[in-house]
């Protein structure tokens, strides 16, 4: 199944988007980002049902919670997708 | 025994305190320190400890809670993001050796806003002559750690928003029983340890940042993030927070914060004051003792000090002690404070309460003291 990876700056941001989003019922999980994600080192993401994003990005928006880059894990294959967020 | 020395630390904590210490020991590691459940659980906790205190203490983000050692931990981290070295700070007349030894290791010039015992208006004027344009920080406790003194920081936080001058408030002893808004105060940083009012263990403390300070780093090393790159995070909590997390304190101090929300600050609050004013006016009815204390304990939380007249202060301290009755006995690492009210040289004898003591520990006090003082 399709999901979506959201990277976040650290354990804390993560956890605050999560708050974020739990708060208006969009289930999603935290779990370290995978090695090729970024080049920035150890890092976390949350994945979200692709059906969630667009709702997902609406919530993190709104509460000043932009995340660093979002992925899109298509049959296993994980690309890059911008989103304006304003 | 009967622990009157709160001040220094609370010795008493809630039950829940020590058995989520147990548990942390028993299944968390470290936050940000992978992704297995043993660090899943142990960043939910620190999660948690930091948004209650977020709420406790009106801080709107919980990355700006930071964990730290204790309250001296935090005011370092305070005093030296704010003040340069040789810098200008204000500080009042009773701040503790954990604001001032920072200030002089910087070889900062220290103002001091001078104020007589229990005047908050007399202090309120003192910053105000103080405060001007060229001063790094200002700082001030909230509660004086020897004279239980409640000192104005809201008048003090909005004359430093006035001109402009950043604000630390130590609220070591305050942090638990009188409310703080961060956010609204427009503070640059508040310093509180976790382990006094707050019920947490030893070894835990909190510093809250205001929203636009940039804070210095007093530690470098791993946070769990950003790895690759060699400079500390510009983001916090992880740019303050070097090293492995004291997960059982934290754990232990989620669950004394969540008594004291339980309980209610001001129930608190109450207790400590109204065995304070037992204790003063008790002590008033012994010859041989200078208690320093307002009438109806105004300005005054539940923090006392004595000075015995006719005997050394060390002498009753130990006294006491021998009768199973915790107290604290010398200058208190404050020589500010005992500067300002006039004991520099003799020290006192200081009682702090918490929420565990009971007005017969009080009676049995004022009993062994008339006995340690013939």
């Amino acid at each position: 199944m399709d999901y979506y990876l959201i990277l976040a700056r650290s354990v804390t941001y993560a956890q605050r988007m999560q708050r974020a989003l739990e708060r208006t019922g969009i289930h999603c999980q935290i779990a370290r980002a995978p090695r090729d994600m970024t080049d920035l080192g150890c890092a976390y993401i949350l994945r979200l049902a692709a059906a969630d994003l667009a709702a997902a990005l609406t919530v993190l928006h709104r509460e000043s919670l932009d995340p660093v880059q979002i992925f899109l894990n298509q049959r296993g294959v994980l690309r890059e997708v911008r989103y304006d967020l304003s | 025994m009967i622990y009157l020395d709160s001040a220094a630390t609370t010795f008493q904590k809630p039950p829940a305190v020590a058995a989520a210490m147990r548990d942390a020991l028993l299944t968390m590691s470290s936050p940000g320190r992978g992704g297995h459940p043993a660090a899943m659980r142990a960043a939910d906790i620190a999660f948690q400890c930091r948004s209650e205190l977020a709420e406790l203490f009106g801080v709107g983000n919980p990355e700006r809670v930071v964990f730290t050692e204790n309250a001296t931990h935090g005011l370092n981290i305070a005093i030296k993001s704010l003040v340069p070295p040789g810098g200008r700070a204000v500080v009042s007349g009773y701040e503790h050796n954990a604001v001032t030894r920072p200030l002089k290791a910087l070889e900062a010039k220290i103002d001091v806003a001078t104020a007589p015992l229990f005047h908050p208006d007399a202090v309120t004027v003192a910053f105000e002559q103080h405060v001007k344009p060229g001063v790094d920080a200002v700082i001030c406790n909230h509660i004086s750690n020897v004279f239980g003194f409640i000192q104005p920081v809201e008048e003090i936080a909005a004359l430093c928003r006035e001109r402009g001058v950043p604000f630390i408030i130590d609220a070591s002893q305050s942090a638990g029983v009188l409310p703080l808004n961060m956010d609204r105060l427009g503070a640059a940083f508040i310093a509180m340890p976790g382990h006094k009012g707050l019920y947490g263990p030893q070894g835990t403390g909190v510093l809250l940042c205001g929203e636009n300070v940039t804070a210095k780093t007093l530690l470098e090393g791993g946070t769990g993030s950003l790895s690759i790159q060699q400079e500390m995070p510009d983001f916090l909590p992880d740019r303050l927070e070097a090293g492995t997390h004291n997960m059982p304190g934290i754990s232990g101090l989620l669950a004394g914060v969540k008594y004291v929300r339980q309980r209610g600050m001001q129930n608190i609050l109450d207790r400590e004051r109204r065995l304070a004013l037992l204790a003063a006016e008790g002590m008033r009815t012994i010859d041989g003792v200078r208690v320093f204390a307002l009438s109806g304990l105004r300005d005054q939380a539940g923090v006392l000090s004595f000075a015995p007249k006719y005997k050394d202060v060390e002498e009753i301290g130990s006294g006491l002690a021998e009768k199973g009755i915790a107290v604290r006995s010398g200058l208190h690492c404050a020589p500010f404070a005992h500067r300002s009210a006039g004991t520099l040289d003799t020290g006192t004898v200081r009682l702090s309460f918490s929420d565990f003591n009971t007005p017969v520990e009080v009676y049995r006090f004022l009993s062994v003291l008339q006995g340690v003082l013939r």
